[in-house]
């Protein structure tokens, strides 16, 4: 194959690979605006699914973002104090952290934790021939395996995020307080200052979108694999870094829409 | 038979769910093709467990269930099927280490008023297990 | 099983979904989409630097922003601000409005009250807004600075240009200063030697004197062709204008020597014509 056939394979193959992304996207969006989706079998697997992502991991997600959060605002008010330019204090915070800084977070978290393992499992399902039985007992695969994972995507990383950011602006209050005595109408003030609607609607959205593409990709990579148990694995970590491009177009674009 | 009745298959090539309990996998069939709330799914589920004396199984797993628990849990989630015609593929491929059709016959006999009507499907080398059922 | 997966998950939803909505009511509630808000209107000649949505700051606290900028049948701008009722109290009959447009960060409108118990401004009186311009300040001033700075700059090239040229002008006129002082020193001890002898020594006939003015005659010869070289070297650097100084300097230097070597000539020569002064002195 010449240096150009190479080129132009890739470049096949990678459009070949986005339109079946957004293909597969619009019909699962679809699915998702259909009432009779719905079903209780669904919502019991929606259940669950909320239940993994979000609940199961809900105190350790809290107590990092304690920390974390606490730690972040020392550091960035530290630094911004350095500097001179402590009345930035409130843009860094909510330009910075709250619009950008929660959701990327986040989306890393539900991906690692839980896009990998949607991954794995539709992969083993598909291998074991577990699709196929829900096909034979007349079982939407899309209604009832995949468009509860996808809402759960969406639901959680939006929750988790905004919870992220409201516990790291709480946490701010404290931390500001004790370390570096800031009381707490001046804290709010500068942050009510700062923060703007169209910015925090902009994050959701950013956030909603992240969500539906961490489990959108690795269901339909897992969907992929074949009936062999070796293609488990390249189901999966294909499906893994499609995901983590994703995340950074998205996060691209996100931040090019910033610009106007 | 009716008009709408549906084949519910129970075969070696159709595993349960294996990332959901045995209830669920039963339930599950009445919660979709019906919209049944979880609840009365579930006390459905255990009901019909508790017919084939499999009630201490509901809330395990595909992989730690014996061949012929395996096989219950796949028979009771065919005939959760409305108006199901039952259909075995090949039995003795779930339970191979039987030798005589008898204890699948007797399952059958215990839930007789879950389905309206059951094909075993094997092949011919395998007469002679079914006895008098292929005379 | 205690709780169900079921309440667990609609308690997370609810919880977090009341957490969320409760954070964006209170910055719904705290900018004041909820309260009644006041309109004041205020004027300025020029409509340079005012934007809507800008904020309107007390003590360094929003209190409101720009509502909308209008331009009246007289010319005037008219910058509608709206003001939230809590805050309302800091807008008095007495205050003044100043368009803050700092070198860094966003420009403001900034709201002085000096007399916090005088009337409310009535919403129809338009007071004029001032305007402090870090921006335009600075920009006007910075013009003839920068010509200020090109021509230094220039200077300093051509200067730099001689300077690091080792054939250059100025290192030629450096290492030729260097010599003629040299040779002057060894002059002047040869003519402080000669002080010291007798008179006779000095004014005999075949003396040391008439050899003494010889060589300073040389001297001021050489002298005047080193003056040519600086002259010279002054038309070069003439465009060099505040550098040139140091060769002004240079020059008057060299012409001091100059004089004074000429000095010691017709020193000499009187003393030998007259023969009456039996001391003298070098410079």
């Amino acid at each position: 194959m010449s240096f150009i056939e190479k080129i132009g394979y890739f470049a096949i193959s990678l459009a070949k690979s986005f339109t079946d992304i957004f293909f597969f996207a619009g019909i699962i969006l679809r699915r998702m605006l259909r009432r009779k989706t719905y079903s209780s079998a669904m919502r019991t697997v929606l259940v669950n699914q909320i239940y993994f992502t979000s609940v199961q991991i809900l105190p350790v997600f809290l107590v990092v973002s304690i920390i974390f959060g606490s730690l972040l605002i020392g550091i960035v008010f530290q630094l911004l104090k350095g500097l001179g330019l402590t009345e930035f204090f409130g843009n860094v915070l909510m330009g910075l952290i709250v619009t950008e800084l929660s959701p990327f977070f986040t989306v890393l978290l539900i991906t690692l934790r839980s896009g990998s393992a949607i991954n794995t499992e539709i992969a083993v399902m598909k291998v074991n021939g577990e699709i196929k039985t829900l096909e034979t007992f007349r079982i939407d695969v899309i209604d009832y395996l995949l468009v509860p994972r996808v809402i759960n995507g969406v639901a959680s990383l939006v929750l988790l995020s905004s919870l992220f950011s409201v516990v790291l602006m709480f946490s701010g209050i404290l931390f500001s307080n004790i370390i570096f005595g800031i009381g707490i109408d001046a804290y709010t003030n500068i942050l009510l200052n700062s923060a703007n609607f169209s910015d925090i609607v902009i994050a959701l959205l950013k956030c909603a979108i992240f969500g539906f593409f961490a489990t959108v990709i690795p269901i339909r990579s897992g969907l992929s694999a074949s009936n062999e148990l070796t293609s488990i694995p390249i189901a999966v970590s294909g499906g893994m870094v499609n995901v983590f491009t994703a995340i950074m177009i998205i996060e691209v674009l996100s931040l090019i829409t910033k610009l106007f | 038979m009716t008009h709408n009745v549906q084949a519910a298959t129970v075969s070696v090539d159709l595993p349960l769910i294996s990332n959901q309990e045995v209830w669920m996998n039963i339930s599950l069939i009445k919660q979709y093709h019906e919209n049944m709330p979880l609840a009365q799914a579930h006390d459905i589920a255990i009901a019909a467990l508790q017919r084939l004396g499999l009630e201490h199984i509901a809330f395990k797993r595909n992989p730690s269930l014996n061949n012929e628990e395996r096989f219950g849990v796949m028979l009771l989630r065919a005939v959760m099927v409305r108006d199901a015609i039952v259909i075995i593929d090949r039995p003795f491929k779930i339970i191979p280490h039987l030798n005589k059709i008898n204890f699948f016959l007797d399952t059958l006999k215990k839930i007789e008023d879950f389905y309206i009507n059951c094909h075993i499907y094997d092949y011919k080398w395998m007469e002679e297990r079914y006895g008098e059922l292929c005379p | 099983m205690s709780i169900s997966r079921e309440f667990k998950v609609g308690l997370f939803i609810v919880l977090t979904t009341i957490v969320i909505l409760l954070s964006l009511l209170y910055l719904a509630y705290e900018k004041g989409f909820f309260e009644k808000v006041f309109t004041f209107t205020l004027s300025s000649k020029s409509g340079d630097g005012f934007t809507e949505g800008m904020p309107v700051v007390f003590s360094g606290f929003n209190i409101g922003k720009v509502h909308a900028l209008e331009l009246n049948d007289k010319g005037i701008v008219l910058i509608r601000i709206k003001i939230p009722e809590r805050h309302v109290k800091w807008v008095k009959q007495d205050s003044s409005f100043i368009l803050y447009r700092p070198l860094i960060g966003a420009s403001r409108i900034i709201v002085t009250t000096t007399n916090l118990h005088s009337p409310q401004l009535p919403e129809r009186k338009i007071p004029e807004v001032d305007i402090v311009n870090d921006i335009n300040d600075v920009i006007t001033k910075v013009p003839p600075l920068i010509e200020k700075i090109t021509l230094i700059a220039s200077n300093l090239e051509t200067l730099s240009n001689n300077l690091a040229n080792p054939k250059g002008d100025f290192n030629r006129v450096l290492s030729n200063v260097a010599k003629v002082t040299e040779n002057l020193d060894n002059i002047l001890k040869k003519v402080d030697k000669i002080a010291d002898k007798t008179d006779a020594q000095l004014f005999g006939k075949d003396g040391t004197l008439p050899q003494v003015n010889n060589i300073l005659k040389d001297i001021v010869g050489k002298l005047e062709k080193l003056n040519t070289t600086v002259d010279n070297i002054n038309k070069i650097s003439q465009e060099a204008s505040e550098g040139v100084k140091d060769f002004h300097i240079l020059r008057s230097d060299i012409d001091d020597t100059v004089n004074a070597v000429n000095d010691v000539v017709n020193r000499l020569d009187d003393l030998i014509s007259s023969k009456k002064e039996p001391e003298f002195k070098v410079p």
